[in-house]
């Protein structure tokens, strides 16, 4: 049994022809029961998000190439595309290749941003997807669960989704940098933009004990409040307001500075010297750059973010490095547990084994028979043949059937009563 | 007990390497592998300095060596605190290295009776042990400082720089080590209160005076005054930071002048 993995991803196909292929779950259920024969294609699988649709299999090994094309059909087919189509899009690994893709997908090393979480959740539900139209069987189960555990270790042994790489995610990082953790803490929102939202939600999401939000349209500041579980604060009474926060978040499209030095001296007093973390979204800016210079008072504008957000990237990329010597081994470990895997060497032993023992014996007891024909020779050959492979062929199929559910007792019952050595 | 200070210095050697390790890979089992070391050399080192006690009659806190051998012990005590408190496992990275370079010398140092004077007379009271032994505890809080200081140092200067290192986000937060410092700050000064105060008692049962004037005792009250005044001005507002930090380095030199200060500039004061 081989793997054969076909696709399309961001890097090799636009996001035309990607939502041409993309699958709805129903279409993908239904496209497995059409693409799995039973015969050639055994098993399989699709993953499709919108970075990415790919087919994965198990395929007869001896047909393999024939395999391939058929799933490149089916791509086309499936979609009713022109046949040929997808062709300069398509890329195709099979076996260790294969297996080695799938680690790196699910580990988010394919991603367009490496390290992002959504793309496991995507495997999962593909699996289950093939699960449920029954196109998963015993290799992909266990290249599958393989997949998982890669994917896990890679998460908890590199940083590869450790630091921030979004402006609406770094308020919280740079927040548990300065307070350890965000729980309990004052979150305040100057401004009650859709940027502004997405860095209180991540907040929220941080265990944020209590959210302001101060915006010059009310009823936008009521939306927000409502959602977070806030409280609006008058815009004009931001001053009294300010020292309570920990964290600031300003997006407002004033011209001028919202936060000023002054007013942040009067604030750093009230807080006793309790931190502050600014983060300032807007363009033009709205907190006094100056207001940087007082001691725990720390301001983010859009820039810093950025240029943080880069240095975070390149940092992730740098995890990445290691997260490859990490599929690389895995891909190995994966390729011995699908060799002890495999049952055919047992069954071409035992028959092997069988067939030694009849051509002995024919030896053996060859000169009591006189001189035969050559026919007749044949035709003797012959009879022991089929009388041992007739003997041995329930065995063959129970060991088979055996296997097929993992019964390895039974496989290594029947090893030991043939006298079939490792 | 020297064989068993190698074992123990094995065990601390092990548990840096693994904790820098851990520091640059952010790996979890490195960690653990630190963490045990650190368990099993802290074990051992306990079980030698009892031994030392045991063999030796005087309570292991006199000779360089031990006293440096105690500081050791003394130190792994403090990170075992604070990785119980704060998880502040980079700590390790920092400190371990610095226990076995203690630990290191506290075995090659053969001092002993006849390079320094006789241990003999001086534990006649119980002040003795208990001034030394606060001391030491006071050493390593002032260390801890010195340390929790420096990475405050760091992180504030990348956060107001906006260039963030690759270290910049495994050390602990500027919270936890601001806190770390005070904490350790308000023990340290607690300790060398007490360390001076029975430094003075029992040197008034044995001489009949409380002060000698040598350079240890000065360069002690200067570093108390230095830690007092830290005190106050951390507590003085709900958070210091920058300057505070500066106090928590600058005071450590005078701690190490303190610790060598007979060593420099010689006194009536020994080790301890």
């Amino acid at each position: 049994m081989s793997i054969v993995l076909v696709g399309v991803n961001h890097k090799t196909a636009p996001v035309e022809v990607r939502e041409l292929l993309a699958f709805s779950e129903k279409a993908s259920t239904e496209g497995l029961r059409g693409l799995v024969d039973g015969e050639i294609i055994r098993e399989g699988l699709i993953v499709s998000t919108c970075n990415r649709v790919e087919v994965l299999t198990a395929t007869t090994t001896e047909q393999l190439h024939l395999g391939t094309q058929r799933i490149t059909e089916f791509l086309d087919s499936a979609r009713g595309l022109p046949t040929g189509f997808l062709s300069k899009h398509l890329y195709s690994h099979t076996d260790d290749q294969a297996v080695r893709h799938l680690f790196r997908v699910a580990s988010s090393l394919d991603s367009m941003v490496v390290g992002e979480p959504q793309v496991l959740g995507q495997v999962r539900r593909a699996y289950s997807l093939a699960v449920e139209a029954g196109t998963a069987g015993r290799v992909l189960n266990r290249l599958v669960h393989h997949t998982f555990r890669v994917a896990k270790r890679i998460r908890t042994e590199t940083g590869i989704a450790a630091n921030a790489v979004s402006i609406s995610y770094m308020a919280v990082e740079l927040g548990k940098k300065i307070f350890n953790s965000l729980k309990g803490q004052t979150v305040m929102l100057i401004g009650a933009g859709e940027m502004a939202e997405l860095s209180a939600r991540h907040l929220v999401n941080a265990g944020v004990g209590r959210v302001l939000i101060a915006n010059r349209t009310e009823e936008a500041a009521r939306r927000l409040a409502n959602e977070f579980g806030g409280e609006t604060i008058p815009f004009d009474q931001l001053a009294e307001f300010l020292p309570e926060a920990d964290v600031v978040i300003c997006s407002t499209d004033a011209p001028n500075y919202v936060v000023t030095e002054p007013l942040t001296r009067h604030v750093r007093e009230k807080r006793r010297n309790k931190p502050t973390c600014f983060i300032d979204i807007s363009v033009p800016r709205n907190i006094d750059p100056a207001v940087g210079n007082l001691p725990n008072v720390f301001v983010f504008d859009i820039d810093d973010l950025e240029s943080v957000i880069s240095s975070n990237i390149r940092e992730r990329e740098r995890e990445a490095e290691r997260a490859e010597l990490i599929v690389q081994s895995e891909v190995m470990q994966f390729q011995q547990s699908l060799r002890a895997m495999d049952i055919g060497p047992t069954i071409g032993a035992l028959r092997q084994k069988l067939q030694e023992l009849a051509r002995a014996e024919m030896d053996r007891h060859r000169n009591r028979l006189g001189s035969l024909t050559s026919e007749q020779e044949t035709a003797i050959e012959a009879l022991l043949m089929s009388t041992v492979n007739k003997i041995s062929h329930p065995v063959l199929n129970q060991m088979r059937r055996s296997h097929e559910i993992s019964d390895s007792d039974t496989v290594q019952a029947l090893r030991d009563i043939f006298g079939l050595e490792e | 007990m020297r064989p068993l200070l190698l074992a123990v210095l094995a065990a601390y050697l092990n548990a840096a390497i693994h904790s820098i390790l851990a520091f640059v890979n952010k790996r979890r089992s490195l960690q653990r592998v630190a963490e045990l070391s650190i368990a099993a050399g802290f074990i051992l080192h306990t079980a030698a300095l009892i031994a030392d006690w045991a063999i030796d009659g005087h309570y292991p806190l006199f000779y360089l060596r031990e006293t440096l051998s105690f500081l050791a012990w003394t130190l792994v005590a403090a990170y075992g605190l604070i990785l119980y408190r704060y998880r502040a496992q980079a700590v390790g990275a920092f400190t371990m290295p610095v226990i076995s370079v203690l630990t290191f010398i506290a075995i090659l140092i053969r001092s002993g009776p006849n390079g320094e004077p006789a241990a003999t007379g001086v534990g006649a009271t119980w002040f003795f042990p208990i001034h030394t032994t606060l001391w030491i505890f006071a050493y390593a809080a002032f260390f801890v400082v010195f340390m929790a200081s420096v990475m405050y140092l760091l992180q504030e200067r990348e956060l107001k720089l906006k260039i963030f290192s690759a270290n910049f986000h495994r050390l602990p937060s500027l919270s936890t080590v601001n806190e770390l410092a005070t904490t350790a700050a308000a023990l340290g000064l607690t300790l060398s209160t007490v360390g001076i105060a029975t430094g003075m008692l029992w040197s008034s049962t044995r001489y009949g005076r409380f002060w000698h004037n040598d350079p240890k005792e000065i360069f002690a009250v200067l570093t108390w005054l230095l830690y007092l005044l830290l005190i106050i001005y951390r507590s003085s507002a709900r958070w210091r930071g920058r300057r505070a930090a500066w106090l928590g380095v600058v005071g450590f030199a005078l701690v190490l002048c303190t610790f060598f200060g007979t060593r420099l500039l010689g006194g009536y004061h020994v080790f301890g």
